[in-house]
């Protein structure tokens, strides 16, 4: 377990562990009453690396990141984070998940929210960490406000800040900077080059080409099935996807 | 909450979360609107049962009657307990019975701790409530049975309380297990199908063998002597032993499904708030998958010579087997408390209503369907009104065959088919209008229609419910009241048509009123 580490920093990632991928997906496939939704998906990821996941809505982007994060079963082939099996207690302290909608208990606060994350990771005195998060992602002076009071961009703030307030090894986003104004799609980026530095595997599903930009390597779905595994070149990506797939989804 | 930083380990803090909402929940109730709420309810509690104390009069059941309760009322109770347990174990299969909160899968049931430990409390919530109930229930209903049966006040409100809380445990017991043990909804139904039949073949052999009829032997403990009354402890100890391995399997649950089922139940509990009754129903079929056949069991052939009358049995048509089961069993359970009714107390014949109004809620689907779709409706080139009142006529069909399937089973099981299919036979036409008036009326009231008179709003989504306890409990009662032989009790039954007709009217009327004023404001 990578709990249990202490409030310095607004960055609680660590590395993952020698030799072991933090993120492996093995011949993965997840069906719906006989719809494929994830056929036979197989990915290596490592630690440090920053992968943005490409492809058009309906591709299985959502389903690989839910399966990853122990939300869903798979129908076949197996997935393991930092070497374990998704949901047990090892690969719930490696991975952090940013779902593409918040959700939020109704009756606490955006600090309340964060103190607890955190101290269910058992993290000590990650009071500054917290204030840290909140003054770079721009929630300062909303502290005390509870979710009904916030504008979908400041959910969406707040929600990174929970996902990044605790110590993880991989950190799985999907569709982050939606509803974040230009500023904080910047501070997020720093946020997500730090993680980076630290060690940490980042895996975000994504249509905007900036990420895609920022990111070292670009895993493409289609049709639920690996499409593409390699750098992000333009060039290349043109080819498997018409450029409204990759820039006009949600 | 800065108390929550200071949590030495995660446990602690999730306790510490938890007091801190509950704290803050009490801190913004509204006492005084709960306590005249308590007040209300107690003070309607206390009428209702001294009205019944004073009407009943009951007189000391003869001996053949004590020997028969004896004999047969644990399988018949057993039964009872083991279609609760199957719809425990079907529940659990498809992620229930804990609705968890959206935040709680995100954030607790992530985070590296003991599932076990962070369900547990909203585990055993559930089961306190259904404990409580249960207990009253029993206890209410031990309170009247105690005049007719040896034994004293205290061994009869004791042994039905102990029954009432135990069933509970056994359902949720059960449902915490499939859902622990992630058990396909095959596998579940299965093994609840196997309980339900193990209990007939109990209940068919006058055998004490089933877990469930042991359950049973427990509500009619002061009549049972060595072995029985041995086995009544048996029972109540392996529906405890099913909790418990309920509660430390309960962290393998499927997020899946608990998620799916987090958001229906959240979308349900709001639907409810606002005593939606419609929108809990539809909500609760996609909980359970409930969708219409895409094969008719039947197909209607020939000419359409009324399109309303064809288009509702076509609906029926294509009813799921789980409705069928659960609309038949409805009306197997209203039979069988008509007839424990008769043995035991009275009281119970405030129950088939209830229940068959749960059926009728089903039978008037096509209609719903109506109301729910103004705009199709309103298009028509006659008036709605016109329209609902034909929609009412295969329903109606259709919930006088379940009140004959209901008469069917008290005629079996009380051995006196004469009086069962005689009072069945007068009050079936009319008592099955009066169940689909009400039923029509509440599946297309609009909750937002008395929304600033919440006392309204209660009348127009608790009246419905009232007036199908009233169809069947007044027939019901006024046969059991009636001194004479069968023909005595079936004329005096036959004497509460009239009041059927009316409550059908009554409803008849509202409908009529309703869609009338609807289609005024929409033109």
């Amino acid at each position: 377990m990578s709990g249990g580490g202490n409030g310095g920093g607004a960055i609680a990632a660590t590395s993952g562990g020698g030799g072991v991928p933090v993120l492996s997906a093995q011949g993965l496939g997840r069906t719906y009453d006989g719809y494929i939704a994830l056929g036979s998906f197989t990915v290596e990821i490592e630690a440090g690396e920053f992968v943005a996941l490409i492809g058009p809505n309906g591709a299985g982007k959502t389903t690989f990141l839910n399966l990853a994060a122990g939300l869903l079963d798979p129908t076949s082939g197996g997935v393991e984070v930092a070497g374990e099996v998704p949901g047990s207690l090892d690969a719930r302290a490696a991975l952090s998940y940013l779902p593409d909608s918040p959700v939020f208990y109704e009756d606490l606060s955006v600090a309340e929210h964060l103190e607890y994350v955190a101290a269910l990771h058992g993290l000590k005195d990650a009071g500054p960490r917290i204030d840290e998060l909140l003054e770079r992602l721009g929630l300062e002076g909303w502290e005390d406000a509870l979710a009904a009071e916030l504008s979908k961009g400041m959910k969406q703030k707040a929600s990174i800040a929970l996902a990044l307030v605790r110590p993880f090894k991989v950190l799985l986003a999907d569709e982050p900077l939606d509803g974040l104004d230009p500023p904080s799609r910047e501070v997020l980026f720093e946020l997500l080059a730090e993680i980076r530095a630290a060690g940490a595997a980042i895996v975000v599903s994504t249509h905007r080409p900036d990420v895609i930009a920022a990111a070292g390597r670009c895993v493409a779905i289609r049709d639920g099935r690996l499409a593409y595994d390699g750098a992000p070149d333009p060039a290349v990506l043109e080819q498997i996807f018409d450029r409204s797939e990759l820039e006009g989804g949600s | 909450m800065g108390t929550l930083l200071a949590a030495p380990d995660p446990v602690a803090a999730m306790k510490a979360m938890r007091a801190a909402r509950r704290r803050r929940y009490v801190q913004r109730a509204d006492v005084m609107e709960v306590l005249y709420r308590v007040y209300l309810g107690g003070l309607a509690a206390i009428f209702a049962f001294a009205f019944l104390a004073g009407a009943l009069h009951e007189v000391p059941a003869d001996p053949g009657s004590i020997a028969d309760i004896r004999a047969h009322t644990p399988a018949v109770l057993g039964l009872a307990v083991a279609l609760l347990v199957l719809a425990g174990l079907r529940s659990g299969a498809r992620g229930g019975p804990l609705a968890i909160e959206a935040a709680e899968v995100r954030y607790t049931l992530l985070a590296p701790v003991s599932r076990r430990i962070a369900l547990r409390p909203a585990a055993l919530a559930q089961l306190r409530v259904g404990i409580f109930a249960g207990a009253i229930f029993g206890a209410v209903v031990g309170n009247f049975v105690f005049r007719r049966f040896p034994g004293t006040a205290v061994e009869w409100i004791g042994a039905l309380a102990a029954f009432g809380a135990i069933v509970p445990i056994a359902v949720l017991g059960a449902a915490l297990l499939a859902c622990g043990r992630r058990l396909h909804i095959g596998v579940a139904s299965a093994i609840g199908v196997l309980l339900v039949a193990w209990s007939v073949l109990d209940l068919a052999l006058g055998w004490d063998s089933s877990p469930a009829t042991m359950m049973g032997d427990l509500a009619t403990l002061p009549l049972q002597h060595g072995v029985d009354a041995a086995l009544a402890a048996v029972g109540a100890a392996i529906a405890l032993a099913v909790l418990a391995a309920g509660l430390l399997g309960i962290g393998s649950l499927r997020l899946e499904a608990a998620r799916r089922r987090a958001e229906l139940v959240a979308e349900m509990r709001f639907s409810a708030s606002v005593q939606d009754l419609r929108t809990v129903i539809l909500l609760r079929r996609q909980l359970a998958s409930e969708l219409p056949r895409r094969k008719p069991w039947l197909r209607l052939r020939g000419a359409a010579h009324n399109a309303v009358w064809r288009r509702d049995w076509q609906s029926y048509l294509r009813w799921p087997v789980v409705r069928i089961v659960r609309v038949v069993l409805i009306a197997v359970a209203a039979g069988g408390l008509a007839v424990a009714g008769f043995d035991l107390t009275p009281v119970l014949f405030a129950l088939p209503g209830p229940l068959l109004f749960v059926a009728a809620l089903d039978l008037i689907e096509p209609l719903a369907q109506e109301s729910d779709h103004p705009t199709r409706r309103l298009l028509l080139p006659f008036a709605s009104a016109g329209l609902i009142r034909r929609h009412l006529w295969a329903p109606i069909a259709a919930m006088a065959f379940v009140l004959a399937i209901a008469a069917a089973t008290a005629a079996v099981a009380s051995g006196n088919p004469g009086l069962a299919l005689g009072v069945g036979a007068v009050v079936l036409v009319p008592m099955a209008a009066a169940l689909i008036g009400a039923a029509a009326v509440s599946a297309t009231n609009d909750p937002y229609e008395f929304a600033l008179n919440q006392q309204l709003a209660l009348f127009a989504s608790l009246g419905p419910i009232v007036v199908a306890l009233i169809a069947a409990f007044v027939p019901l009662f006024v046969a059991w009241k009636v001194e004479g032989g069968n023909g005595a009790r079936v004329s005096g039954a036959f004497g509460t048509d009239i009041v059927l007709l009316i409550l059908a009217m009554v409803g008849l009327g509202v409908l009529a009123w309703r869609f009338d004023k609807r289609e005024k404001e929409a033109s």
